[in-house]
């Protein structure tokens, strides 16, 4: 079960299935395996809570049939039960609608070197046990060291080695090793009846470029407690900075707003929006599958499309949806290499950073709240509708006055992109969807 | 073509557990014997565990999806694994594979040991297999021994009622899902239980579109049940119905007012605001942690008098529902609060030990590859004497909350709940539906806030499913109608 060690079977497996399929009449057929190991200390208080070491496979199948689709997926990879279950998705393509965008991609003549990519760290593997637990410990240390800190959630140290391979019936077949690791710590400050919480967290591909235990819980710290004596606040409409973390979910609601699979199911206020204009010139959002080292890079899409860099919206004009294959071709467009299972998923899906640091965001803020953290669901991609609970800090004067709780924001998705009037330089890929901090004109934030 | 069709069905389609002559059911799934089992137990326990445990999982799963006007895929999964977990004084080591060779197993089991060091104290008992004293599960037509064409006949039935609802639907997705979990639990107290789970599913979303403007409805059912339930409960075409007819209320929505005003929460739906900002924090994980606002008020008033909440995985037929949880405990109907005051947390095997509190069959995890954690079943707010017209009336000018979209709460009590569709309330009565709101605030406050509380208990959709953790688990919960004094609703000015 050593991810990467044996390739050579699992990528025989998935070929021989690929030929079995079409031996069982099927007109295309497209196989992938995951085979992953994972390890996950938690430590609470000194104390190892949890450990988690394990390793487990995952085929998914797709087979198509006079372009009718059906799947099927198996962690029981005996060779007996993936050729039933081929066997099985065969016959009930039969139950299946016609659907004349159903089928593989078709092989492209380009493709993506794993090996540049920079997606497989040896070192991961390599980390003993007590290490693991030891950087844990320590973070969750450091953080409690500070007396304002009342209680901890734990912290937790976890690594995951997964194998993909991919082979289809188009003559693709191909696969890459990937490594990742985290650190994260999360805290309580105040008192029983007044508590405030907030956690902090590194994840990388490499050992080496993980943000250290003291990097960690400083931050995490400093997260908690600047959230210590909310006050509550009446309810009106001030400008609002996004702190890089909420920049984050708000690029990430773009995405599902871009993604090709809500376009062509009219489930995005974006469908039939390209080449106009969706934004100020402040806004460029690019998708990038191919910086390496990054969490959201792959050489290639679960359709076996390589990855590439799509430019989203340029200076406010929206250039191009997140598409798969399918997505692609219900909509006459080409894939972006998005393809994830049947769906679609981002890259490095990032808004491009501006020229204001931060502090300056702030010190030009005369009255207003920097969001730092959300609660619930409240995003409606199909009208851009955003409404969630939210903690923050009040601005007046350019100045952090105090922190705020029990408070709504609310907004439009569509017209922020108008209404982001300022943006930070500080982009950093902390997840895969990211930006800078940015300042929207004027939110809803309501309160009492 | 199923590893053990014969036994399946029989449990699945009686409703009750499989009897198992001359050995254990479902085992033959794992091809592994008892002697097997026991001398991986002895393995798990051999660095000095306290207690150790085997979960082994068999789950086949189809779906069927329609959307686009066709039937556009459908899929088989078949999920096989085993986790192995050893407990010492407080400290878990886990362990899982998919691959159930002895040898595999046997890592798992060393994997899982790994959280103790020293000589092994016990060894584990003599196996002894534990019964069911009834079915929580109501099939007379098991989903799994059905043909995939009665399936795609009752997605179409959905689908075709939605589109054909009102000519502004513009899009319908319809999905049906069923699957059977096998489960085989084992510990070193020599407990071994068996369950076959069902579960069905059948769900439509449905877009509405005018002048420009899109709103989303979405209606479904289902339970550990079978294809019946589709025929004397809710049919696909009251699923399809209800699904158009919120997305075309909804387009005549106004934006949701912004503030502090009183709130009807509508029976039924609201229930999850019950999970969110009470059930989660009376999980007993987070009070022996203390990180829950309840863990210091155990026997003490935290809300109205008129609130008493339960958690009851008993309850025939439903999602939540269960005849073991994962760690084999036969659950309980649980008080968790009786008028007003705390009286009772959902435990599972490591927070009871550790808080010497006794089990009460909370016990839950998604899959074979995590540990077990406490986890809410069917969660629900009492009836209580409120005739609900009489709850309305007595609003001037509020909101009203018809269906929660989801929420989230953090350990502090402040929860943030997305309301997909209210309505204003105007001198006593509904008035322009209201769309996309969100209500803030703090757990304890709107359990003191309850004023009144309505006769007419609801259970949401048979839909739910919860996430804690990474681990998700199907739910329900329910509510009667209640008002509360107050909250923060947030929309725009």
């Amino acid at each position: 079960m050593t991810a990467a060690k044996n390739p050579a079977g699992l990528r025989g497996l998935a070929e021989e299935l690929v030929a079995y399929a079409r031996r069982c009449g099927a007109d295309e057929a497209e196989v992938s395996i995951a085979d992953g190991r994972e390890f996950e200390v938690d430590v609470r208080k000194g104390k190892i809570e949890h450990l988690v070491e394990a390793g487990s496979r995952v085929c998914g199948l797709r087979v198509i049939k006079d372009r009718k689709t059906a799947f099927a997926s198996s962690s029981d990879l005996a060779v007996s039960t993936l050729r039933r279950l081929v066997r099985h998705a065969v016959r009930r393509t039969g139950l299946s609608s016609r659907d004349e965008f159903a089928g593989l991609a078709p092989l492209s003549k380009k493709s993506v070197a794993a090996d540049l990519l920079d997606l497989f760290d040896p070192e991961v593997r390599e980390i003993e046990a007590r290490t693991k637990i030891r950087m844990a410990r320590e973070t969750e240390r450091i953080a409690l060291a500070d007396k304002r800190i009342t209680n901890s959630y734990g912290a937790d140290f976890g690594t995951n080695e997964v194998l993909l391979v991919l082979a289809n019936s188009s003559g693709f077949s191909g696969e890459f090793a990937q490594t990742y690791c985290g650190l994260s710590v999360g805290l309580q400050a105040g008192g029983t009846n007044d508590r405030v919480e907030d956690s902090w967290f590194s994840s990388k591909r490499h050992f080496k470029r993980l943000a250290s235990p003291e990097e960690v819980a400083r931050t995490a710290v400093r997260r908690t407690v600047r959230q210590l004596r909310p006050r509550k606040i009446k309810t009106q409409n001030v400008p609002v900075i996004f702190e890089p973390t909420q920049t984050s979910w708000l690029m990430g609601f773009l995405f599902s707003c871009v993604s090709g699979t809500a376009v062509y199911r009219k489930a995005t206020f974006l469908a039939g929006k390209i080449g106009r204009e969706i934004g100020n010139a402040r806004v460029t959002v690019v998708d990038d599958g191919l910086i390496p080292g990054e969490i959201g890079t792959r050489p290639f899409d679960s359709d076996g499309v390589p990855s590439q860099r799509t430019a989203v919206v340029e200076k406010g004009i929206l250039r191009n949806y997140l598409c798969n294959t399918y997505a692609a071709r219900k909509l006459g467009l080409r894939s972006t290499g998005n393809a994830d299972g049947g769906g679609v998923s981002p890259g490095n899906f990032y808004l491009l950073p501006g020229t204001t640091p931060p502090e300056k965001i702030i010190a030009t803020t005369k009255k207003g709240l920097i969001l730092i953290r959300t609660l619930g669901h409240g995003l409606n991609s199909v009208s851009g509708d955003i409404s969630r609970g939210a903690f923050g800090l009040w601005v007046e004067d350019g100045e952090i006055a105090y922190p705020v709780s029990e408070i709504t924001i609310s907004g439009n998705l569509g017209r922020m992109l108008h209404e982001i009037d300022l943006v930070g330089d500080d982009l950093e890929f902390i997840s895969p969807v990211t930006g800078p901090t940015i300042r929207v004109a004027e939110m809803t934030v309501a309160g009492r | 073509m199923k590893a053990n069709p014969r036994r399946t069905s029989r449990s699945a389609s009686s409703g009750r557990p499989a009897p198992s002559p001359g050995g254990v059911p479902y085992i033959d799934h794992f091809h592994l014997d008892t002697a097997d089992l026991r001398k991986i137990l002895g393995l798990a326990l051999s660095t000095g565990g306290d207690f150790a445990e085997m979960f082994m999982e068999y789950r086949t799963y189809d779906f069927v999806n329609m959307e686009e006007d066709i039937v556009k895929e459908t899929g088989e999964s078949v999920g096989l694994g085993l986790g192995v977990r050893v407990l010492r004084k407080g400290q878990t080591g886990f362990g899982y594979t998919n691959d159930l060779s002895l040898d595999k197993i046997g890592s798992a089991a060393l994997t899982a040991a790994a959280i103790a060091s020293g000589r092994a104290k016990a060894a584990p008992a003599r196996i002894r297999e534990r019964r069911a004293a009834g079915s929580r599960y109501r099939v007379l037509r098991p989903a799994d021994k059905a043909g995939l064409g009665k399936k795609t006949a009752m997605v179409r039935e959905a689908y075709g009622a939605a589109q054909k609802f009102d000519s502004r639907i513009t899009k319908v997705k319809t999905v049906f899902q069923d699957s059977l979990q096998y489960v085989c639990i084992l510990n070193s107290d020599g407990l071994l239980v068996t369950d076959a789970r069902p579960m069905v599913k059948l769900v439509c979303s449905a877009i509405s579109e005018k002048a420009g403007r899109r709103e989303f409805g979405f209606w479904g059912g289902g339970g550990r049940v079978g294809l019946e339930y589709f025929e004397t409960r809710l049919t696909p075409r009251q699923i399809g119905e209800e699904a158009a007819r919120e997305a075309i209320l909804l387009l005549e929505a106004v934006d949701a007012p912004a503030g502090r005003m009183p709130i009807v929460l509508g029976p039924g739906h609201s229930g999850v605001l019950i999970h969110e900002a009470v059930g989660h924090l009376l999980e007993a994980d987070f009070n022996r942690k203390k990180t829950s606002i309840f863990w210091d008020k155990m026997g003490r008033r935290v809300g109205s008098e008129l609130v008493t909440i339960y958690d009851n995985p008993t309850i025939p037929a439903y999602r939540g529902s269960y005849n073991f949880d994962d760690e084999g405990t036969a659950p309980r109907k649980t008080l968790l609060v009786e008028r007003g005051v705390v009286r009772g947390l959902l435990q599972d095997r490591l927070s009871a030990g550790l808080m010497k509190r006794p089990l009460t069959g909370h016990g839950r995890r998604q899959d074979f590859s995590h540990a077990p954690i406490p986890r809410m079943a069917n969660t629900y707010i009492d009836r209580g004497e409120s005739d609900p017209e009489e709850i309305l009336r007595s609003v001037k000018r509020g909101f009203y909350v018809a269906s929660l979209q989801g929420g989230q709460v953090e350990d502090s009590g402040k929860f943030t709940f997305s309301v997909s569709l209210g309505y204003l309330i105007e001198g006593g009565r509904l008035g322009a539906p209201v769309k996309q709101a969100t209500l803030v605030g703090t757990n304890v406050d709107i359990l003191r806030k309850i004023e009144m509380v309505g006769s007419d208990l609801t259970f949401g959709l048979q839909t739910g499913t919860c996430s804690k953790e990474g681990q998700d688990v199907p739910v329900t919960d329910g509510c009667p109608t209640l008002k509360v004094a107050g909250m923060t609703v947030g929309g725009r000015m």
